[in-house]
């Protein structure tokens, strides 16, 4: 099985003026009826996402839940998402063992999963280091681009 | 038949095969970007998944998130809509190879018919008139002042990987046609991959007609009539109509007998478009071969009471056409007008959004469209916002209830080519059903009576 590194798209961390960003970028999700609002400042980097499902009547994803990410919390909680569609694994193949647990420190660079498409095993780095304080999908679980796979706390 | 199909396309398309899916029983997936994720495919899709960011390459273009999107939904096939992997050989044997079906020509058909250079030489053997010109890809300045002097002068000047109206500059006498060949090869390379351009003869005053196909995997072929898509604006169609009015008879058997012949070439299967230039003395000329479903495949179906989409699904899966040519008739005439998201004035594009969509009905009124407000229109791709299709016993008729239907209609939030669609349809030229192609430059909208053949902007799109 080929082996292909891909860098995970990662939020980084906040100062103060972020919070009255995201505060203003909250509002401007509900006057312009968006669902999600990405915005560089500086070396600020903030994304404030809507709860998916409005008003759907069908299931939106193979299996996935709808979380609301905010990533706004003062604790600079980090989303790792899917940078592609495949199936999660949480290790290199079925007899090893998992690449994090929930608690674990990570570094940057670090392999956090493999995501499969197409019969290619691609490794999904983290783009910041910190503690591993959820991981979101289950083992063998499809994915879809964007979907949240781990929760990162980057201060610690 | 099949269990369940990946629909790779968005907006109004993705809707309209949601739709027909559902009727055969079919589960859907919708494979969409980011942008499109509140959609109303997507909403109303039995699952749905994203398969990446707004822009079309990474998302709708991204031919291992789509197969990978179907297996992990474990769908047996996938319809690809128009536009985007519709008409990508590699993408119709990727299918093939990861056994997914393409709901769609034979990967061997969209490439011989992808060259449109090669397209015109197989029509040209299998005894359909083409346009006059090249032979190959033209090989410098002194072959294409030769073949220009040769069909006569004002020429075209066609990348062969091009198509749908891109890639293509009018030369007159006088001009240099040395020059234009290598900023027509270079932008072709730019565009498309290849640098290879032919030359045809330009047709003033010629119209654009296409001929629906169909074919099964038993080599059965019937054609569904012909559509007019002659009123277009930089390559855009705006209008299209069946059938095509004004054609003598013998014209429009003629058609209809070499569309068969030329999809008959490539062996083909499914739904195709063969398209001609008539020129106004009646004679026909074999100018591509689209081998997709187009944008205005609901003209044909109105008139014939076929549903195209069903058929290419049945198709598919393996089953054999579902009419005998002896039982396809035509009833009445069908006109379709697409509302785009643009300055009815300027055509600069209007994304936004949308906050509120009534859309037209009533009496022989068929919308396709994928609005439901509130939603936002996104920039990154097309700007079509519905179809307005309606029907009349004659074309006089099918005019009257398209003015009435879009004055009816109501989008807010963007600007729309409405008010430019009832200028057209309220033009005595376009009433005569005789005005010949024109594609009309930006600008103040002229009534078509007076609007100009643009020659930089010749015919020929989806």
């Amino acid at each position: 099985m080929a082996r292909r590194r891909r860098a995970d798209r990662a939020i980084a961390k906040q100062t103060p003026d972020a919070i009255h960003l995201v505060a203003r970028l909250g509002s401007l999700l509900s006057e312009l009826g968006l669902s999600g609002i990405e915005v560089t400042v500086g070396d600020v980097h903030v994304r404030v996402e809507r709860t998916a499902g409005s008003a759907a009547p069908a299931p939106s994803a193979p299996g996935a839940p709808a979380p609301a990410v905010a990533d706004v919390a003062p604790d600079a909680l980090v989303t790792v998402e899917a940078p592609m569609v495949g199936t999660f694994y949480r290790a290199s193949s079925p007899t090893a063992e998992p690449y994090v647990h929930e608690g674990d420190a990570v570094k940057e660079g670090q392999v956090l999963c493999i995501i499969e498409a197409m019969k290619l095993m691609n490794e999904i780095e983290a783009k910041v280091g910190g503690r591993v304080v959820k991981i979101l999908v289950e083992n063998g679980q499809p994915v879809e681009y964007g979907q949240p796979l781990f929760l990162i706390d980057a201060q610690r | 038949m099949f269990h369940k199909v990946l629909i790779a396309n968005r907006g109004e398309i993705a809707l309209r095969i949601l739709r027909t899916c559902r009727e055969l029983g079919i589960r859907t997936v919708v494979a969409h970007s980011t942008a499109d994720a509140h959609s109303l495919p997507v909403r109303l899709a039995d699952e749905s998944i994203c398969v990446g960011p707004d822009d079309a390459r990474s998302s709708y273009l991204n031919i291992p998130a789509i197969i990978s999107a179907a297996a992990i939904t474990d769908s047996d096939a996938v319809h690809p809509g128009y536009g985007f992997l519709a008409e990508n050989a590699a993408f119709a044997d990727v299918c093939r190879a990861c056994s997914l079906t393409f709901i769609g020509p034979m990967p061997e058909a969209i490439r011989l018919m992808g060259d449109k250079a090669q397209a015109r030489a197989i029509a040209r053997d299998a005894g359909v008139p083409v346009v006059p010109g090249s032979e190959a890809p033209l090989p410098g300045p002194g072959e294409a002042q030769r073949v220009a002097e040769r069909i006569g002068y004002p020429v075209m000047l066609k990348a062969a990987a091009g198509g749908g109206g891109r890639g293509m500059r009018v030369v007159r006498e006088g001009e240099d046609i040395g020059q234009a060949l290598a900023a027509c090869q270079s932008e072709a390379g730019a565009a498309f991959g290849s640098a290879d351009v032919y030359c045809e003869k330009f047709i003033e005053g010629a119209r654009h007609v296409e001929v629906q196909v169909l074919g099964d995997r038993n080599g059965m072929r019937i054609h569904l009539g012909e559509r007019d898509c002659s009123v277009q604006r930089r390559h855009q169609k705006l209008i299209e109509e069946a059938p095509a009015p004004a054609l003598l008879p013998e014209t429009r058997a003629g058609l209809h007998r070499a569309a068969l012949l030329a999809a008959g070439a490539v062996n083909y299967v499914n739904a195709g478009t063969v398209e001609f230039l008539v020129d106004p003395d009646g004679r026909f000329y074999f100018i591509e071969m689209n081998t997709r479903i187009q944008v205005e495949h609901p003209v044909t179906e109105v008139i014939t009471g076929i549903d195209i989409v069903r058929e290419q699904i049945r198709i598919a899966a393996g089953e054999p056409l579902g009419y005998r040519q002896e039982g396809v008739r035509f009833e009445g005439h069908a006109i379709e007008c697409r509302i785009n998201a643009e300055d009815p004035d300027t055509f600069v594009p209007s994304a936004g959004r949308i906050t509120a969509w009534v859309p037209p009905g009533g009496f022989d009124v068929r919308v396709d469209s994928h609005l439901a407000a509130p939603c936002v229109v996104p920039p990154f791709y097309d700007s079509l916002l519905a179809k307005v299709i309606v029907r009349g016993r004659d074309r006089a008729e099918a005019i009257a209830r398209m003015r009435r239907a879009l004055a009816e209609t109501v989008i807010e939030g963007v600007k729309t080519s409405i008010p430019f669609h009832l200028k057209l349809l309220s033009d005595p030229a376009f009433a005569s059903g005789a005005a010949p192609l024109l594609s009309q430059a930006s600008g103040a909208t002229p009534p078509l009576s007076q609007a100009t053949h643009d020659p930089s902007r010749p015919h020929g799109t989806r």
